[in-house]
C-alpha cells in the first residue's frame, strides 16, 4: 500500500484533488478590491475589507528566477545537481508566489509558462510521505 | 506630509569597532565604539539622555548589559531591531528622542556578529517546505535577473560595482574587507558563483563589528563643537510596504523596491533638498543590483539609467555623486546591528571632511539608506554646517 502524501503546510497549499493534475495555492480574494493573495489573509491589506478564500489557479509565468549553488535547502538534498533554482512566478489571478523550480536552467525563461507541482521532502511521524510544492515548466 | 524634526539634530560624536570575522566579543566591540563616541563628542555617558541598542543576535539583555559598563546613571535604554536596518532604527530613535524633547543627548550604539545568528527563513520548528528556500542571495538574484531581461544588465556591471566598493573599502582601515590590490571586474566575475548571477565577491560580508552615534540639541552641538563643522540630522524617515503590482508576502527579504522611493521622497521633502543636491550615498548594498537599482530610486538618475553611471564611473570616489565610500555592505562588512550606524560614521566623517584617503571633495550633503527584512526602509540626511 502506498504511503499517504501530507502537505508540509496544509494552511499554503493543498495535493490535487478528484480529476485535477496539479495541486494547488489556497489564497484569499477580496471582493471589494478585487485583490488576490497568497498565503491567505485576515483581510484585505489594501481596503482592510473581508475575504474569502480561494484556491488559486495552478499555472502562471514565470517572472525571475535563478539557480542557488548549494546543495541543501535546509535538510531537503536535490542530489547530484550541485544547487537549486527558485523562481518568481506570476498566476493569473495577479498574486506572484516565490518558490523552487523544477528542472534545470536550460528549462526557465522569464515569460514562459509554469505548473505547481509537489516533491517530496521526508517522512512524518506517522510514516506519511511529507510533500512541498514548487514550479515546473509547463511543455 | 514630511514635516520638519521639531527640533534640530546634530550629529555630535560617532564611533565604530573595526567590522571583521574574527569572532570577537560583541560586548567588547561595542564598549569600544561607544567609548570612542563619546570621546568624539567630548562628553561623558552622564550626559546621555537615552540609549538605544540595536543588534539581532545576543540575548534580551544584552544592551542593557553593556550598558552597565558606560555607567549606570539610570537613563533609559532600550532595544531596537529591524532586522539588517537595525542600527538605522536606533539611530533614528535617538534623533527622534531629541527632535521630540525627550532628551537633548540621545545616543545609538549597534553590535552583531552575523556569523553567530540564524539565518532568515529559520522555520521554529515547523516543518520544512518550499516557503523555507529563499535565501537573500536568491531573493536578490532574482532581481538581478529580471534587471537583466528588462534593461539588459550585465553580469559586468554588477561586478563593476561589486569591484568598486571592494576598492573603496582598501582606503578604509575599518573596513572588513581590505583587498592588498585593485580589484577587477574579472575577479570579482571569477569568484565562486553562489546564485546566478551573483558571485561570491558580490555578497556583502557578514561578520561582526560595532558603531555607535550620539545625537543632540544645536545648543549642546554648538557647545561642544570648538570650531569643528557640525553635521545637522535635517531628515529621519521609515517606513515599511504598501502594496505594489506582484506583491510577495511570503518570502520576501525586503519589501517591495518602491518603498526606497517612497521613503527617500519623505526624506527630500523633510531636508527640503533633492537627488541632486547630494554629494555622496551609502546604501543598502547586500548585492550589487541593490545599488544598481538604488541610483534610480532614490532619484540619482532615470529609471533604466544606472547601468550608464556605472558605465561612466559616476558612483565611484571622485566621481560625480559617489556610493558607498567605505566599502558598504560589499566591503566594509554587514554584521547587522550595527550596519546603518557603520554608514553614519561614514557619512559624518565624510561631512566633517575628516575621512582621509576615501574622502569625498566638498561634501556638505550625505544620504543614508537601509532596507531590512520584513519590509523596513529607513532613509537619513545628514548636512554639514559650520560650527
Amino acid at each position: 500500500m502506498a504511503a499517504i502524501q501530507v502537505p508540509t503546510d496544509p494552511r499554503l497549499f493543498r495535493l490535487a484533488e478528484g480529476d485535477e493534475t496539479r495541486p494547488r495555492l489556497l489564497g484569499s480574494h477580496a471582493p471589494e478590491s478585487d485583490l488576490y493573495f497568497w498565503p491567505r489573509r485576515l483581510r484585505c491589506p489594501v481596503t482592510r475589507t473581508p475575504v474569502t478564500d480561494v484556491d488559486l489557479s495552478p499555472e502562471g509565468v514565470l517572472y525571475a528566477w535563478t539557480f542557488l549553488y548549494v546543495p541543501r535547502m535546509g535538510s531537503i538534498s536535490f542530489g547530484d545537481t550541485g544547487g537549486y533554482g527558485v523562481g518568481q512566478i506570476d498566476l493569473p489571478e495577479g498574486v506572484r508566489i516565490q518558490a523552487p523550480l523544477l528542472g534545470t536552467t536550460d528549462d526557465w525563461q522569464i515569460g514562459s509558462p509554469m505548473g505547481l507541482t509537489t516533491f517530496p521532502v521526508g517522512r512524518d511521524d506517522d510514516g506519511n510521505d511529507l510533500v512541498t510544492f514548487r514550479f515546473e515548466a509547463v511543455r | 506630509m514630511a514635516t520638519k524634526l521639531a527640533r534640530d539634530v546634530y550629529v555630535i560624536g560617532v564611533g565604530m569597532h573595526r567590522f571583521n570575522n574574527e569572532r570577537l566579543a560583541s560586548a567588547a566591540m561595542a564598549d569600544v565604539a561607544g567609548m570612542q563616541a563619546l570621546d568624539d563628542a567630548g562628553i561623558g555617558f552622564p550626559e546621555v539622555g537615552a540609549l538605544y541598542n540595536g543588534y539581532l543576535g545576543g540575548g534580551l539583555t544584552s544592551g542593557v548589559g553593556i550598558a552597565k559598563e558606560f555607567g549606570l546613571t539610570g537613563i533609559p535604554v532600550t532595544h531596537v531591531e529591524n532586522a539588517s536596518a537595525t542600527g538605522s532604527c536606533a539611530f533614528g530613535e535617538a534623533v527622534h528622542a531629541v527632535a521630540g524633547g525627550r532628551v537633548d543627548v540621545a545616543m545609538a550604539l549597534g553590535f552583531d556578529d552575523m556569523n553567530r545568528m540564524g539565518g532568515l527563513g529559520r522555520s521554529g520548528g515547523r516543518r520544512m517546505g518550499a516557503e523555507d528556500v529563499m535565501l537573500p542571495a536568491a531573493f536578490f538574484a532574482m532581481w538581478a535577473t529580471r534587471r537583466m531581461h528588462d534593461v539588459g544588465t550585465t553580469a559586468e556591471t554588477f561586478a563593476a560595482i561589486a569591484a568598486k566598493n571592494w576598492n573603496h573599502a582598501r582606503a578604509n582601515p575599518l573596513a572588513q574587507r581590505r583587498a592588498d590590490h585593485e580589484v577587477t571586474i574579472d575577479e570579482v566575475l571569477g569568484s565562486t558563483m553562489i546564485s546566478y548571477p551573483h558571485t561570491s565577491m558580490m555578497a556583502c560580508a557578514a561578520g561582526g563589528g560595532a558603531a555607535a552615534a550620539i545625537v543632540a540639541t544645536r545648543e549642546v552641538a554648538e557647545r561642544l563643537s570648538s570650531g569643528r563643522p557640525l553635521v545637522r540630522v535635517t531628515a529621519s524617515q521609515q517606513r515599511s510596504e504598501t502594496y505594489t503590482d506582484g506583491h510577495v508576502f511570503l518570502g520576501a527579504v525586503i519589501g517591495p523596491a518602491q518603498m526606497t522611493r517612497d521613503t527617500a521622497g519623505d526624506a527630500y521633502e523633510q531636508a527640503g533638498v533633492g537627488p541632486d543636491d547630494l554629494d555622496l550615498v551609502q546604501v543598502h548594498d547586500a548585492f550589487p543590483v541593490e545599488e544598481l537599482v538604488y541610483y534610480e530610486l532614490l532619484g540619482i538618475c532615470g529609471d533604466g539609467e544606472g547601468d550608464r553611471l556605472v558605465a561612466e564611473g559616476a558612483t565611484r570616489l571622485g566621481g560625480r555623486i559617489p556610493f558607498s565610500t567605505d566599502g558598504g555592505l560589499t566591503a566594509r562588512g554587514h554584521p547587522g546591528g550595527p550596519t546603518g550606524l557603520a554608514q553614519i560614521h561614514e557619512t559624518t566623517l565624510q561631512l566633517r571632511h575628516e575621512a582621509g584617503a576615501r574622502q569625498v571633495q566638498r561634501a556638505r550633503t550625505g544620504l543614508c539608506h537601509m532596507a531590512g527584512a520584513g519590509s523596513v526602509c529607513v532613509v537619513h540626511i545628514l548636512q554639514r554646517t559650520e560650527g
